[in-house]
């Protein structure tokens, strides 16, 4: 339903300065690279969801995101910062855990008709300043969320919504205007967060910035916020929920803007644990005795976006040409090196959230998007549209996008296409996803993309659904179309995810979009420091309820 | 002078990056595409669908009283930002002048009076460091002093005084080292002349004890041209100070400031802006005040203001 996607400018650009003169690399080769590329075939081998549970107290860590954190508001929070924070302090009202399954969070949930959902609170749940939650702080809170007048991004998740009431003194009961099963993984995500209202009416809308802090009901509470040493958030001695004990006493989220600082931060323990995504010199921590690096499953689409309506590109066999003809390992190795995976569909296996078996036998048998060249040429020579022009945006300043495009181009030119580069400056390249203007004549973008909660759907929707908010080319196919509204009408999760299978076979045939490569969910911990969820879930709910010292 | 300096300096940036592709709201919501409600509601709460003038005097208005706006970004009031910033880099700036003086000025005047050894080993660092940008520096010096040796953390700002000096240090060297060559040499250059000057050789016929020629005849008439180029690349230093606190992790105006642009978050582009400009007029105008004091023959009030 909603996607985000990453372009972190400064990061990349410090790294490639880094990697060129060769300075911080200790001399070793690239082993999670081109080397171990044929194992990374299979999607899941070798992911953790979750890291072992921490043992012993920790004083404190600094946590590293890739800029400072701008709001702790959910109704501001899309990236990584953001969510890293919202989600180490506040809890929704359903919970995703480390697999992607949705589980009660806040509340339970029960759909006693398609178009009612009822949350009953569950016993004990608490502010951190002690006052229980109720149901008029979980009606304010989504509220907020829908009210356009607050300005929140989240406002489409709730299109389907009739009304938000309090039904009871712990139960809360959404009526929808139609069947809606996406509404519960929005719900288990950052659109679900509940904050309390009273803290949020007195703050307006200082709420969840530096003045106004922010007041939920997580293991960590938020203690201050100032400029120049990050978000700090502190053990809550009283958490609601007896099984989680915090370990770390304070944890400090620190914006990292450059890859060179956070891998020298990392190294010398400055940093001691991160989720920084991206990082194109992962093999350099490998040999480190002082940090540890872990792979989960992701959530994120590393992609082509097609905006093309007219020209070579609009035509699917053209796609499907420039598909086989993509040297995807050479992106997994030299823009990854090494956390991605080759794709099977335009969905990441790790959004598998829902009935998993249906989806996984389906994934399986569907073919891995392997290099064919003789193939492509032949599609291109049946579209008959050999030595014709694509136009790729981009943005030479961002090394990760510039390297895919020289992918793209690589492959085009090796299937008898021209390519045409039209660079921005890293700052404009926002404009491509947001700017019918900037768009124009440009058939392509590379984005990394991915939905608000593990189900494929929730990204597949946003560009292969007429009116979608990412369907920047008027895709539009009946069959598809059919496949997604009926799945999100549908109430048995394996029905679902049969019925989302179909659409993403299909989309993989269609490509409205081409998938480059699945990244998988990179965690960093210094040695010592254990328990953090390994997997994409780290951005929508708690990440640290396990984390602390090993003995 | 200054006020004039800034008001052309604050309409000049705002004009910049008013033009400039982009808007803060998509900056702000990621590229998402937000529901066209809550877009108007956020563009109103900016001002960002009024006309350019609009906008501008909007600010200019509010700045004269003393409110430089809120972040879009943070949400925060400009002036809190600056503030909580504001020591980083006065405290950056401040040590890596006090190193280019001292050692600059310092290795300048023993490669001039000392030829031999001291002078070629003067030139031949001064000559590699030179030609050392900062952010070269920066990785040079992390690699080595943070994750070789382990003598100096990485990043951050420290806590404690003791703390800030040993996070600064690193930073500080990295901004400094391409500016205390280029002092050291004008220092080396400017003593050996005035040495060779002939009051100088009168003054040495005549037995004047060699630290009181040092001082009274060769440094004090040298200080002119050594003021005036460390004025230059120390004021400079406030605009190059971005690229070091961006590879240190520090959390320095001029950090910001690349972020804010980046995000077109023109309040604070504005706020900082003014005041670094404010910065630089203000470095150059104590160099003034210093040739007065240097050089009785210039005289504060003679020049055109």
């Amino acid at each position: 339903m909603s996607p985000r996607r990453r372009i972190s400018a400064a990061a990349p650009l410090l790294a490639a300065v880094l990697a060129a003169t060769g300075l911080l690399t200790a001399a070793c080769g690239r082993s999670l690279g081109a080397g171990a590329s044929s194992q990374q075939v299979s999607p899941t081998k070798g992911l953790v969801t979750t890291t072992p549970a921490g043992t012993t107290p920790v004083a404190s860590v600094t946590w590293a995101v890739y800029r400072p954190v701008n709001s702790l508001d959910p109704i501001f929070a899309f990236d990584y910062p953001e969510n890293t924070a919202i989600s180490l302090m506040c809890e929704s009202l359903l919970h995703q855990a480390p697999d992607g399954s949705i589980q009660p969070g806040l509340a339970t949930v029960v759909t006693p008709s398609p178009t009612t959902m009822v949350f009953t609170l569950r016993p004990g749940v608490k502010f951190w300043d002690g006052n229980p939650v109720t149901p008029a702080d979980v009606v304010y809170s989504l509220d907020r969320q829908m009210e356009p007048s607050y300005g929140g991004f989240y406002g489409g998740v709730f299109s389907r919504v009739k009304s938000i009431a309090a039904t009871g003194a712990d139960q809360v009961t959404i009526t929808l205007n139609q069947p809606d099963y996406w509404l519960e993984g929005e719900l288990s995500s950052i659109p679900g967060v509940i904050i309390q209202k009273s803290y949020a009416v007195k703050e307006g809308t200082n709420y969840g910035t530096p003045a106004g802090g922010i007041m939920c009901t997580g293991p960590y509470e938020f203690k201050s916020w100032t400029a120049g040493a990050g978000v700090t958030a502190v053990a809550n001695p009283h958490y609601w929920n007896p099984a989680v004990k915090p370990l770390v006493r304070q944890i400090i989220i620190k914006g990292v803007s450059s890859a060179a600082s956070f891998t020298s931060g990392m190294l010398t323990g400055a940093i001691q644990g991160s989720y920084y995504s991206g990082l194109s010199n992962l093999s350099e921590f490998e040999h480190s005795s002082t940090v540890r690096v872990y792979q989960g499953p992701g959530e994120e689409t590393d992609a082509l976006v097609v905006s093309a309506t007219t020209g070579p590109l609009a035509s699917v066999k053209v796609r499907q040409a420039l598909s086989l003809a993509l040297d995807r390992q050479a992106i997994i190795s030299q823009v990854y090196d090494g956390a991605a995976v080759m794709p099977r569909w335009l969905a990441n296996p790790g959004t598998f959230g829902y009935g998993q078996s249906v989806f996984t036998k389906a994934y399986d048998s569907s073919p891995v998007l392997i290099q064919n060249l003789a193939q492509a040429r032949k599609l291109v020579r049946e579209a008959g549209v050999t030595g014709q022009t694509i136009t790729i945006g981009t943005s030479s300043e961002i090394a990760s996008i510039a390297a895919e495009t020289g992918a793209y181009q690589q492959a085009a030119e090796a299937i008898g296409l021209k390519v045409v580069l039209k660079s921005v400056s890293a700052a404009d390249y926002i404009n491509f996803f947001t700017s019918a203007q900037a768009r124009a004549g440009i058939d392509g973008f590379i984005t990394v993309n991915y939905g608000d909660y593990a189900d494929p759907a929730a990204l597949l929707a946003t560009f292969a659904l007429p009116g979608g908010d990412q369907n920047y080319d008027n895709f539009s196919n009946p069959q598809m179309t059919a496949l997604l509204n009926q799945a999100e009408g549908t109430a048995n999760p394996d029905a679902r995810a049969a019925l989302v299978a179909k659409a993403e076979e299909l989309a993989t045939k269609l490509l409205p979009w081409i998938p480059d490569v699945q990244p998988t969910s990179v965690l960093f911990l210094s040695k010592g420091l254990t328990g953090a969820v390994a997997s994409f879930s780290y951005m929508f709910a708690p990440w640290a309820d396990n984390l602390g010292g090993t003995r | 002078m200054l006020l004039a300096s800034l008001l052309v300096a604050s309409f000049v940036i705002f004009g910049a990056l008013y033009l400039a592709p982009g808007n803060p709201i998509s900056a702000l919501s990621g590229g998402r595409a937000l529901p066209p409600a809550s877009l108007r509601v956020l563009e109103q709460r900016y001002h960002l669908n009024q006309p350019f003038l609009a906008q501008y005097w909007y600010w200019l208005e509010n700045a004269l009283h003393g409110n430089f706006g809120v972040s879009i970004t943070l949400q925060e009031n400009v002036s809190s930002v600056i503030a909580a910033r504001m020591w980083t880099t006065g405290g950056l700036v401040l040590y890596a002048a006090l190193i280019i003086l001292v050692v600059g000025i310092g290795s300048g005047v023993l490669a001039a009076l000392r030829p031999g050894l001291a002078d070629t080993s003067v030139l031949v660092s001064t000559a590699i460091s030179a030609a050392l940008p900062s952010f070269v520096a920066a990785i040079l010096l992390i690699t080595l002093f943070s994750v070789k040796l382990g003598w100096f953390p990485a990043l951050g700002n420290g806590t404690s005084f003791a703390s800030n000096i040993r996070h600064f240090t690193l930073p500080a060297v990295a901004l400094a080292i391409s500016s205390l060559a280029i002092v050291a040499r004008v220092t080396r250059a400017a003593v050996r002349e005035e040495a060779d000057r002939e009051h100088v050789q009168t003054a040495v016929s005549r037995g004047i004890p060699a630290r009181q020629l040092i001082r009274r005849h060769i440094l004090r008439n040298a200080a002119i041209p050594i003021t005036t180029v460390s004025g230059i690349t120390i004021a400079s230093l406030i605009a190059v100070a971005a690229v070091v606190e961006t590879a240190f992790s520090l959390n320095g105006l001029g950090a910001y400031l690349v972020q804010a642009a980046e995000s077109k978050d023109l309040a604070v582009v504005q706020g900082i802006s003014l005041v670094l400009v404010t910065a630089f007029v203000l470095i150059n105008a104590l160099v003034d005040v210093l040739y007065a004091a240097l050089d009785p023959r210039v005289s504060l009030g003679s020049r055109a203001q």
